[in-house]
């Protein structure tokens, strides 16, 4: 299994990957995560609280949890992907994150996340891989957006690095 | 047949293993794109993010010229700016955006898994705060039209672009095209320069170490026709 130990140039990899998007485009839509992610949510949600979930209005008007809506499987097929890329290159093995600091900077950038794309309706997908190469001018916004937050996270991570 | 959810739902899964895989394979990761750029002055994950955004302007639009694809109806709004600002601090917090995410959780990473259940959570948060006021963009607020009280400024990408000024879409793709391939030809000759300028240091250096040496040769064997002498 040499062949899959060897790395991918990124860029080739996205080339490929820009051309296999283009051909989603013309079926279903480009793609995006951000709607697939909440609709997982809604999902778990249903299932743990049941029916007490139709008392929120988001989950009746906006996102009616369902399992035939096809962003979702784009999260579930990336996680299948990369899984089946590492167990052929042996890459498989679990990480965990050692430092408390770690553990609360992942759970601060989890919530904002979660928080920011269902403020904007638009995940970092989206943004670069979908409605900025539509000419969306709402794209436009986002990438000043996120660039913008991307300078201060890396502020605020080379602090805690250093501290 | 585009209609049908299962077709929908078996290209979107296909379409997604694929790149999970390429993903894995290629170690591309967006957010490294961002801040490996700001905080390491390493491009190698911007250059593939410039790539990808070069070809998907290309196809988008030229398929958008003829009316095919399924463009996403998203009105522009100020909400995109705060949300993806939150997100860019998050995501550079987390060490890991929606789709790293993904793949590193399917390479075991328990870090970032941990980081999709915090989304998760963030986004049913979100979801209480949507119930109780009507901003952010709410489907009220969002009419597709201009609504400055909402913070909306309607729909607007490359088809009515077309539409309004009788442009083909095309050729807004050109424009930004253009635009995306000058940036990466940036880097390209930043990368040259800041190669060229760590061999030159080399060269220098090897330089002066040579000097070094001979100097000190030259005062080793001085000292030693000394202590001959001195014999």
């Amino acid at each position: 299994m040499e062949f899959f130990k060897k790395t991918i140039d990124p860029v080739v990899a996205m080339v490929i990957v820009g051309l296999l998007d283009i051909f989603l485009f013309l079926v279903v839509g480009a793609w995006t995560v951000g709607g697939g992610e909440t609709m997982i949510t809604g999902l778990i949600a249903k299932g743990i609280l049941g029916h007490r979930l139709d008392r929120i209005p988001f989950w009746v008007q906006d996102f009616k949890p369902t399992f035939a809506y096809w962003k979702m499987y784009i999260s579930l097929g990336m996680f299948f992907g990369a899984f089946v890329g590492a167990v052929l290159s042996k890459e498989f093995y679990w990480r965990v994150p050692r430092h408390l600091n770690e553990w609360v900077m992942i759970t601060i950038g989890g919530l904002l996340m979660g928080i920011g794309i269902r403020l904007a309706f638009i995940c970092n997908v989206s943004t670069f891989f979908a409605i900025t190469p539509q000419i969306n001018l709402g794209g436009y916004l986002a990438v000043s957006g996120i660039i913008a937050g991307a300078w201060v996270g890396s502020w605020i991570y080379k602090k805690v690095l250093e501290a | 047949m585009h209609n049908d959810p299962t077709y929908q739902l078996l290209a979107s899964f296909f379409f997604a293993s694929v790149v999970g895989f390429l993903m894995q394979r290629s170690r591309f990761c967006n957010t490294a794109a961002l801040r490996d750029a700001m905080l390491f002055k390493n491009y190698r994950n911007t250059k593939a993010m410039l790539a990808l955004m070069i070809v998907g302007t290309l196809g988008f639009t030229a398929l958008m010229t003829v009316g095919a694809g399924h463009p996403i109806v998203f009105e522009v709004g100020i909400n995109q700016f705060i949300g993806l600002f939150l997100f860019g601090i998050g995501m550079v917090l987390a060490g890991a955006c929606t789709v790293s995410s993904w793949v590193k959780s399917g390479e075991g990473n328990v870090g970032t898994m941990w980081a999709v259940l915090f989304t998760f959570v963030g986004m049913f948060l979100f979801s209480l705060y949507w119930s109780a006021a009507y901003w952010p963009p709410a489907s009220a607020t969002m009419s597709q039209l201009p609504n400055l009280k909402g913070l909306q400024l309607g729909v607007a990408n490359a088809a009515t672009l077309q539409s309004q000024t009788g442009i083909p879409a095309i050729v807004f793709g050109l424009i930004q095209a253009a635009v995306l391939a000058a940036i990466y030809y940036k880097i390209i000759r930043y990368e040259r320069a800041a190669e060229q300028a760590r061999a030159g240091a080399q060269a220098r250096a090897e330089a002066v170490a040579q000097t070094e040496e001979a100097t000190a040769a030259a005062i080793g064997m001085q000292r030693g026709k000394q202590t001959a002498g001195n014999r």
